[in-house]
């Protein structure tokens, strides 16, 4: 094998895992405050595909701007409707069996499949270019979109662990988490919290898609790949965990790109094979905290 | 309570009754649709004895329905096999799917042993679609024959399983077995202190769940004539959980009515508009704030307030 080849390869599995990291660490924030097993989240993954798609394809044209400007549209919209789903919908089951939620999230997979098709229609949503320039590395040409895209990853990745251990909101959130009821006592408006943190994480998943949507198109059934390994994600990486989510894109990114090329056969196969072993010799994953689950 | 015992299993007999009346009066295809329905109610009564009477809460059933489906036309279109031979495959490959699965993913509860019987599930439907040769991968098999003639003799065929077996398990959550899963269910330490085997009443409950499933499974390949490891992916697990719940998980009838009202809700809408989907999803939100019982709780409930 070539070496020129494995090396793009090698940017395209770190691409893909830093849009995992995106949408797995919103995936693990939402598990990790609120304890809501978040179904439709790769549904919200799809949904910031269709508006970065419309806003740089269809609205202003393929440039680096009107990507930024993409990506603030997919993580205002999606984050929007993520608080409006808390509010609205989720903030009455919160006294209820769980498994009202997750039939909720599950039935919202339906709801934002159609509405995706209501306003986009069913056909796929394909970028006509990819955006930027190409670099030649050792004979193959590697889109800078693809490094600013993983360099991104890490940016968001870097800044979610400083809000979370460096600000004082963060520590708020996370007290939030730990003990609802003694963080209300202490006067953090924890319903707000929940609301915000739901918003964050619906806004990741967004952000996914935006970044996905070059490479990747959209389509209505996009989300229900990207939730399943991203559970792959935080279960090996530990529930809850940003650090976590972290690791475990990196290792699943790797693993399918990888297995692809040497052994197809065991592709996804391998990924879940991780995942299971994971769950069996240490259940709390690799950077999890020691379970401390709601009963 | 004798006297809620005895109306379960009257509302069963009747329901299977207007069951075995109904395609007299439904062209083929309403038949072939009523069909669908009875084996995910079966499914789903086999999920249910799992969720709903031993509390385990599994995303991976989906497994099971393409390790009978599978096993079946396997046998009966890639080996030759003669339909006895086949079952038997299906059946056997149901028990090593359940057996491996279940001793695994039955030494966590809750969200990990969710999550475990996902990964596994995902694990078989990984295979399902890369092993091409056995399974032909993603267009699946095809020209699986239907082994009786006509759709509707296949229905009675259908019903007459699905009648013992839904009557077999509203006779089982009764027996001593039963009830030591309900125990299990509600209080694990107890039922230790009990002297139960707490373990083995999960695998025992694990594994007769399977094979309703698989059954359901088994039966769905000759009548559906193809099948594409579509029913082996997340979504499909997903489907069964939520049938489940939107019947009804605290009844047997629940998760049975659960399962042939899904299929018609999805028929409805399917006829109604393009974007069924939508009112799909809009009707089990529905579910979660109006009836959280799920339709036959909701049903008891009014029963109980008329009266």
């Amino acid at each position: 094998m070539e070496h020129g080849y494995f090396i793009a390869q090698l940017f395209n599995a770190l691409y893909y895992a830093s849009i995992l990291f995106l949408i797995s660490s919103g995936l693990s924030l939402i598990y990790g405050i609120m304890r809501i097993l978040n179904l439709a989240h790769g549904a919200l993954y799809m949904l910031g595909a269709y508006v970065t798609y419309t806003v740089v394809v269809e609205w202003l044209g393929i440039n680096p701007f009107s990507m930024v400007l993409a990506f603030i549209s997919s993580i205002l919209v999606v984050g929007g409707v993520g608080m409006f789903i808390e509010r609205v919908l989720l903030k009455k089951l919160y006294n209820k069996p769980e498994d009202l939620q997750l039939l909720l999230t599950f039935a919202l997979i339906f709801i934002l499949d159609d509405i995706v098709k209501m306003i986009w229609g069913a056909q796929y949503k394909a970028f006509p270019v990819i955006p930027g320039f190409s670099i030649d590395v050792m004979g193959f040409k590697i889109p800078v979109y693809l490094i600013s895209a993983t360099a991104l990853g890490l940016l968001v990745g870097f800044v979610l662990h400083w809000f979370f251990t460096g600000t004082t909101y963060g520590r708020m959130i996370r007290a939030a988490a730990y003990n609802p009821e003694v963080a209300s006592t202490l006067g953090i408006n924890v319903d707000r919290i929940f609301t915000i943190s739901f918003g964050l994480g619906a806004a990741l998943a967004g952000l996914a898609g935006g970044v996905a949507v070059p490479l990747y198109t959209a389509s209505p059934g996009m989300g229900g790949d990207a939730i399943v390994y991203s559970f792959a994600v935080i279960v090996i990486g530990g529930m809850g965990s940003i650090l976590g989510a972290f690791v475990g894109s990196l290792i699943i990114g790797l693993i399918r790109v990888l297995m692809a090329l040497v052994f197809p056969v065991f592709e996804i196969a391998l990924v879940y094979m991780v995942m299971a072993a994971v769950l069996l010799f240490r259940p709390r994953g690799l950077f999890g905290r020691e379970v401390r689950g709601r009963k | 309570m004798r006297n809620i015992i005895d109306s379960e299993l009257a509302s069963i007999v009747t329901l299977l009754i207007f069951l075995a009346i109904l395609p007299t009066s439904l062209s083929t295809y309403g038949v072939r649709t009523l069909s669908v329905g009875l084996l995910y109610g079966l499914a789903a009564v086999g999920f249910n004895i799992l969720y709903g009477y031993t509390g385990l809460i599994s995303f991976g059933h989906a497994m099971f329905f393409s390790a009978g489906a599978y096993g079946l036309a396997i046998g009966l279109v890639k080996m030759g096999l003669d339909p006895v031979q086949s079952l038997l495959m299906a059946l056997g490959l149901t028990f090593i799917v359940a057996i491996i699965t279940g001793y695994l993913s039955l030494r966590h509860t809750e969200i990990y042993f969710a999550m475990l019987t996902l990964a596994f599930a995902q694990l078989m439907y990984s295979l399902i679609l890369k092993l091409r040769d056995v399974t032909g991968g993603d267009e699946g098999i095809y020209n699986i024959p239907r082994l009786l003639g006509s759709v509707e003799s296949y229905y009675y065929l259908i019903l007459s399983i699905v009648s013992i077996m839904v009557i077999l398990a509203w006779w089982l959550v009764r027996t001593p077995m039963g009830l030591s899963f309900q125990t299990v269910r509600d209080n694990p330490d107890r039922a230790r202190a009990l002297g139960i085997n707490v373990s083995r009443v999960r695998l025992l409950s694990y594994v007769i769940s399977a094979y309703y499933v698989s059954l359901s499974g088994i039966l769905y390949a000759p009548l559906h004539r193809a099948i594409t490891p579509e029913i082996a992916y997340w979504t499909f697990s997903a489907l069964i959980v939520m049938m489940t719940i939107l019947g009804g998980s605290r009844r047997v009838i629940g998760a049975f009515i659960g399962g042939l009202i899904f299929i018609y809700i999805n028929t409805f809408a399917t006829g109604f508009t393009e974007f069924w989907q939508l009112i799909m999803g809009v009707l089990l939100a529905a579910i979660v704030y109006l009836a959280p019982n799920g339709l036959v709780g909701f049903i008891e409930g009014v029963v109980r307030r008329v009266r």
